[in-house]
């Protein structure tokens, strides 16, 4: 078989591993974007299977396989459920570095919209991944083999010009939207939980539960990567819908690999108030810090959050 | 390679240039049809050793898609290959002859839970993990469980048999399809079997759809019957210093009445891989049995665990120990529940292949079988592990070994040719819950031998033009290592 290991040098030293992954597709089901597109294509398990063709030559590179490499939140689930304890994302980076340098890149890391930036460099300082820094030519400019696709410096933007290109479901649009046809398709429907990716949600579910005329529920859980990228309008977007609370759940204090639990955390306590000054009652917003893997304690949370919702009632 | 011709079903060879993109496109949506070669290049691969090119990956979302793309496929004369998880271990999804695979994953839906009549019916793209999520609140599960069930489909399940490890009593899928609507390959949409319990009525076509591999139609829903989760389960373990006597056990288990919910037998290969790679600090035993009982009343499973113990303690077991306690369950189960990725991390040179893995025989080979499995792996200088659901007579084996060398897979092939020898010799089977697809068809071809002519009958009646998974189960290749490019890196 030939080899394409010139131009693959940092993959290289992954055969064996390519090799090891048994291809299971266990880790299908703790993936966010195989959840939201449901190709087989855009699962950890079809990476490997084009980091192995790259390789080996059987597939050359391309716009597509790049697209598929770089599409990844690092959120690494699929480490954690990996039968043959393959490092997934340390390949993927590889690889990335492999794309790059023969000019290939993709949508699922941020970059810089040039024209609409400021350069007032707060995204530079917030990046917890010291992906974005200042080039004197080129502006501010994005690694984007470094780029984990937080989305911190999207929320941080003052010009909005921090940018990701697919976001996978994750984004405020997508998520307002998904939280609207949830309230509006659910009789028993009462509740949006936020909930951050890089801690416990996978855990909860086994995989997307398909919807059936016969399952109606209070709650609906919406995956919004790091709790640092929540904002103040994707917060109070599931009142208008008619909603009767909101949780947020991020990880312990300690924890988050891009401190934006601290960020939700102030959010949230300054929403508190806003609610307050017209009148609905903040417990109507609530924040919860959740161990990693802790589903027990998440349920738990969600449970007596929507029982103090049937407490309160509906807002009038 | 013209499969096709081998079998001598048909005298044309399937063609790439034959499929029209752009009726595909029209038929499912352009959200719904890849055909980017890096895109193709991920739907060549299950969790076989496989790996062959489609020419494009559609995802219906209704009936009245897959029918159209069956019309389509039929007159252009285009192979079809349905596909569900991607988690199949012998080839089956693997488009050894080109042409569309059907991601079924796009017909997910849990059409109806009726508890009145005790079924539901499916869309063949559920997930099995989140059709017991939906009867869990009903106290209800589907009961073949197999290992993959957080990804697996049930189309999937249906096209492969599959079960697990609590098949032992509650049956495969086959014991739970009640009937289903079949897309035939003219595009005809036909209802099979029934929504009752029992039925004589005339040949049961739903239960020879099942395990068919996806070479007769393409289900595209199923109705499924289910079971009362178990109020109480209780767990147990024994081990053994030879393999004979806990083989005798297994079969004093199943001869004596016995209602086990699981029984399980982990050979010594696996035991130390467990301890090697997890550090679990097993006891290095030849053997060891894991056994359930699980049930309504307390009284009664105590009374099957308590029978099971005698025997095993009858049969020189040692360390016997039960519990109803989860935490329990779960230190007892682990050694059996961390083989899988044991054996991926055994060395980090050597691969575990999905090959040989699930044959069955009768219970009083179980043990015979272990060790014949030892003496092979010995005399082929590779690793294989021997373990199973031996309640249902199901032994898996993982071959380890060193995917570069090609002197490796001859060893493999040879092993393995010797391994299903053995297992017809005492009147085993090839597949007990993997199925055939490309890397079984050898022993299965010899172990079908007398019906093999009526088998292809049957595949000519529904499927004349062969456009269906061609290629597989009886029209697959002999030798399994040429069947398609390997997926690994194989020096030459």
């Amino acid at each position: 078989m030939k080899k394409n290991t010139k131009a693959f040098k940092r993959l290289e030293k992954w055969e064996g591993t390519l090799a090891n992954c048994i291809r299971c597709g266990y880790c299908f089901e703790h993936c966010p974007l195989f959840k939201y597109t449901g190709w087989e294509s855009d699962s950890p398990r079809a990476k490997i299977i084009t980091a192995f063709g790259l390789l080996s030559g059987e597939i050359d590179p391309s716009e597509s396989a790049a697209h598929k490499m770089f599409s990844c939140f690092y959120c690494k689930r699929c480490e954690a459920a990996c039968s043959s304890g393959v490092k997934l994302t340390e390949v993927f980076t590889d690889a990335k570095k492999d794309l790059l340098e023969l000019g290939f890149n993709g949508p699922g890391t941020t970059s810089t919209t040039q024209m609409n930036c400021a350069r007032c460099l707060i995204c530079v300082g917030a990046c917890p991944h010291e992906a974005r820094f200042y080039h004197e030519g080129r502006g501010v400019v994005v690694d984007p083999a470094k780029c984990k696709g937080c989305g911190i410096c999207i929320e941080v933007c003052p010009a909005g010009a921090a940018k990701i290109q697919n976001s996978f479901g994750t984004g405020r649009k997508e998520l307002m939207d998904r939280a609207s046809i949830f309230m509006a398709t659910h009789k028993s429907a009462k509740a949006i939980v936020f909930a951050c990716n890089w801690s416990y949600y996978p855990d909860l579910q086994a995989s997307t539960l398909p919807d059936t005329e016969t399952r109606d529920k209070s709650y609906e859980i919406l995956v919004n990567l790091c709790g640092g990228r929540l904002e103040r309008q994707l917060l109070m977007a599931p009142f208008l819908y008619n909603a009767w609370g909101v949780m947020v759940a991020v990880c312990p204090d300690d924890k988050c690999e891009h401190n934006g639990n601290l960020r939700a955390k102030e959010l949230v306590e300054d929403l508190r108030h806003t609610l307050k000054s017209i009148r609905i009652d903040p417990e109507r917003l609530r924040l919860v810090q959740i161990p990693a893997g802790d589903k027990g304690k998440f349920q738990a949370e969600i449970d007596t959050f929507v029982d103090r919702l049937n407490t309160l009632g509906p807002i009038r | 390679m013209d499969l096709v011709n081998a079998t001598g079903s048909s005298k044309r060879g399937f063609s790439m240039k034959t499929i029209d993109e752009e009726k595909l496109r029209a038929i499912v949506g352009e959200a719904n049809i890849k055909t980017d070669p890096s895109d193709l290049y991920i739907y060549g691969s299950d969790s076989s050793v496989h790996h062959a090119m489609p020419w494009a990956v559609v995802r219906p979302k209704t009936t009245a898609q897959v029918q159209a793309v069956l019309r389509y496929a039929n007159e252009a004369l285009i192979p079809v290959i349905a596909r569900g998880g991607g988690s199949g271990m012998c080839g089956q999804t693997v488009p050894v002859m080109g042409g569309i695979i059907l991601d079924m994953k796009g017909m997910n839906k849990i059409l109806e839970i009726n508890l009145a009549d005790v079924y539901c019916r499916v869309e063949p793209g559920v997930v099995d993990d989140d059709l017991n999520l939906a009867l869990k609140p009903h106290g209800m599960f589907f009961p073949p469980t197999p290992a993959s069930s957080r990804i697996a489909t049930i189309g999937g399940e249906i096209a492969n048999n599959a079960s697990g490890v609590r098949s032992v009593k509650y049956g495969a899928t086959r014991d739970a399809v009640l009937g289903m609507k079949v897309v035939l390959p003219n595009g005809d949409l036909v209802n099979l079997g029934t929504r009752t319990r029992v039925e004589a009525s005339g040949y049961q076509l739903h239960k020879l759809m099942v395990g068919s591999e996806g070479t007769l139609g393409i289900v595209v829903e199923a109705t499924l019957s289910f079971v009362p989760i178990p109020e109480f389960r209780c767990m147990g373990i024994a081990n053994f210093n030879t393999l004979k006597d806990a083989g005798d056990a297994i079969s004093s288990i199943m001869a004596s009445g016995a209602i086990p919910s699981m029984l399980e037998l982990v050979d010594d290969v696996a035991i130390k891989a467990v301890n090697k790679t997890m550090n679990l600090g097993l006891k290095e035993v030849a053997a060891a049995l894991i056994f359930e009982a699980d049930g309504m009343v307390r009284e009664a499973v105590d009374y099957e665990i308590n029978k099971m113990k005698a025997i095993c303690q009858k049969h020189n077991g040692e360390d016997i120990y039960a519990s109803y306690d989860p935490k329990e369950r779960d230190k007892i189960f682990l050694g059996r529940k961390s083989l899988f990725p044991a054996l991926s991390k055994y060395d980090d040179n050597l691969a575990s292949t999905a090959l040989a893995d699930d044959m069955a025989v009768p219970y009083s080979k179980m043990a015979e079988m272990a060790g014949k499995i030892h003496e092979i792996a010995d005399k082929y200088g590779i690793v294989m592990t021997a373990y199973g659901h031996c309640g249902s007579g199901c032994m898996h084996t993982k071959i380890l070994m060193d995917t570069k060398r090609k002197d490796q897979w001859e060893s493999a092939r040879k092993a393995i040719t010797e391994v299903y020898d053995y297992v017809r010799s005492v009147n085993g089977t090839t597949s007990a819950e993997h199925g055939i697809g490309l890397s079984k068809a050898e022993s299965f071809k010899i172990e079908k031998a007398d019906s093999l002519h009526l088998l292809s009958l049957i595949k000519k009646a529904v499927d004349p033009n062969n456009i269906l998974n061609p290629g597989k189960l009886s029209q697959a290749p002999e030798d399994w290592v040429t069947a398609t490019n390997l997926r690994y890196s194989v020096n030459s």
